[in-house]
């Protein structure tokens, strides 16, 4: 852990060493939170009744998609990122030239982005509620679950497409498509049930579909628990095998590039 | 009798030949590869500074990367302190530290002390500890001025004194450098060469291996030296060893060039008829005749008498190494025969 936590306050110094960069990074949340609102509130009676299960209200309904797919994007490039500009950089060599496993290491070097990420889908929520969004706070810590659920499923997916960056040096096209999918398919700027039906079927193995239907019923409508324990149950199956894939093909990855000499190799 | 630190046994290890796209779409699954290391073989014992000498692409990089448990060789053995580098990497990277030689595996957007901070973090030195260890390191280095300045600011000399620094605070037994002075200046090199020989092998008594192609700097700093040719090792012992396995007696005599004809002339009397002139000559009309004079001090006393004696002023008699390629050239058909 303390490796980890040293990981991540290395690359917070580095991003603040860029001011103009980290002053952006969080002042252009203005430029996403404003012309929300006045779409949302164009699209309000067209949206109305068909996500009327999700909260009703069209601009909170966009803010929780579009906050959660900041940190879905994220949480999918996090791992092939950070292993693609370490190995170009030469600091991955230097990494695992130190008794620091690999799982630490992957962690350390991801972890850095997505709370990031994650800060400033917070902030996003915060302007959407200064903004009149209705939020149930005392729900939070289970929004709180369900968001570091969806983190890890595409976190999995991650984990894939960074072994593919460990043994080919290219990430391949598997994050791309599943955040295409996830962006048009998972429920992010319209209910899925308003999807075509021979669609409907690659919604619903997206774990996005389940994810943000379940967010945005704790968050926006106060849903406890039981309400959205059958969504959340897929969340959690789909994570585990998602978990196994991405830690076993990483393994795989890894000695691969082991034995054929190009582990950190540019 | 001493177990050596390292044992390297009957090392081998190849790579796939990178193919043309027309080639790969017609066999994708049949790919040549060329062999790196072809039986290495090695020992290094403890407290030691031994040299790796060869030239580009001999394989020294790939042997620094198998013992640094980077790469995977494909046969032979490898034990560092006893450990079985193959089974079980992580125990070795708790005693073999690689100096990553490349500068951009610093982080130029953090300090010094920031570089070696995490890094203390990632050889798990206790939190508390961190701090003292990394300023301690700085002032070894001669860094403390420039520690809290950006790494991106410094000289190449400076970051690799860094390099160093944050591979000594895993405390290793081993230190493993790869042409460290490569991107250094003639004046950094050396200050660089005195620092590794001071410091990190006297003061701090690391084991230490040196991979470099250049054939001063290896005799200058090592006990001992192996000499590695396209995957090969083909010799290795003390300098003093290897140059009588080369049977190198290389001389270099500087008179003035007005005397060149009359110095080659004794020469060829003694039957030294390998002297041919260098081709640098200085400003002061002076030039440097190299080639081989066997026979030790006695032979060198008896030319510079006869030298002096038919007039000839000299201005330097003295063994010199010999280059790189000349040292490989004279060790291989003696390898082959071996």
């Amino acid at each position: 852990m303390s490796k980890i936590l040293a990981l991540v306050v290395a690359q917070w110094r580095v991003m603040v060493s860029y001011r103009t960069q980290t002053l952006l990074s969080f002042g252009g949340l203005l430029f996403t939170v404003v012309p929300l609102y006045f779409v949302a509130g164009a699209l309000q009676p067209v949206m109305a009744n068909a996500i009327r299960t999700e909260g009703g209200d069209a601009f909170g309904f966009l803010l929780v998609g579009t906050g959660v797919i900041l940190v879905v994007t994220v949480a999918l490039s996090a791992v092939p990122s950070a292993l693609s500009s370490g190995i170009a950089s030469g600091t991955f060599e230097a990494l695992l030239s130190t008794p620091t496993s690999m799982p630490t290491l992957v962690t350390g070097m991801s972890a850095f982005p997505l709370v990031m990420a994650a800060l400033r889908a917070a902030v996003l929520l915060a302007a959407g509620w200064t903004l009149g969004v209705s939020m149930a706070l005392g729900q939070l810590p289970l929004a709180l679950l369900i968001l570091v659920v969806l983190v890890l499923a595409h976190f999995a997916i991650g984990l894939v497409s960074g072994a593919m960056v460990l043994a080919f040096r290219t990430a391949g096209p598997l994050s791309r498509l599943v955040l295409v999918a996830s962006s048009l398919l998972g429920g992010v700027y319209y209910p899925t049930h308003v999807i075509p039906s021979w669609l409907q079927a690659v919604s619903a193995v997206l774990p996005l579909s389940y994810g943000l239907r379940a967010l945005r019923r704790v968050l926006l409508q106060g849903a406890p628990f039981g309400a959205v324990s059958n969504d959340l149950l897929i969340l959690l199956g789909e994570t585990a095998l998602l978990l196994l894939l991405g830690i076993a093909t990483m393994s795989l990855a890894f000695r691969y590039a082991r034995r054929q000499g190009t582990l950190a190799q540019y | 009798m001493e177990q050596p630190l390292i044992r390297v046994e009957g090392l081998v290890k190849s790579f796939p030949v990178p193919r043309s796209w027309a080639a790969t779409l017609r066999h994708p699954l049949r790919g040549a590869r060329v062999e790196v290391l072809r039986g290495v073989s090695l020992e290094v014992r403890r407290g030691e500074f031994f040299g790796l000498l060869g030239p580009n692409g001999a394989g020294k990089t790939t042997l620094f990367k198998i013992l640094a448990t980077l790469v995977q060789p494909e046969s032979g053995s490898v034990e560092i302190a006893g450990i079985d580098a193959v089974r079980d990497p992580g125990a070795v990277r708790r005693v073999l530290t690689p100096v990553i030689a490349d500068e951009r595996s610093l982080n130029w957007r953090l300090t010094g002390a920031e570089n070696l901070r995490l890094f203390a973090a990632l050889y798990g030195v206790p939190t508390r500890d961190r701090e003292g260890a990394a300023n301690r390191l700085l002032d070894t280095i001669g860094l403390t001025e420039a520690a809290h300045r950006m790494v991106g600011t410094y000289s190449s000399g400076m970051k690799q004194r860094l390099l160093i620094a944050r591979a000594l605070l895993s405390r290793p037994s081993v230190l493993l450098l790869d042409e460290p002075t490569r991107s250094l200046d003639p004046v950094s090199a050396r200050d660089f060469r005195r620092f590794l020989r001071e410091e990190i092998a006297g003061r701090q008594g690391c084991t230490v291996m040196l991979a470099t192609h250049d054939a001063d700097e290896a005799l200058e700093l090592c006990d001992r030296l192996a000499v590695l040719h396209r995957g090969r090792l083909v010799a290795q012992g003390t300098a003093r060893e290897l140059a009588g396995i080369a049977g190198e007696h290389r001389y270099r005599l500087s008179v003035p060039r007005a005397q060149e004809g009359r110095a080659l002339q004794i020469l060829a009397s003694h039957g030294l008829t390998t002297f041919a002139p260098l081709p640098v000559t200085d400003e002061a009309g002076w030039v440097s005749l190299a080639g081989d004079l066997p026979g030790g001090m006695p032979a060198s006393a008896e030319v510079m008498q006869s030298l002096v004696a038919g007039g000839v002023s000299v201005g330097e008699l003295a063994q010199v190494p010999l280059p790189l390629a000349d040292l490989i050239e004279r060790l291989l058909p003696q390898a082959d025969a071996a």
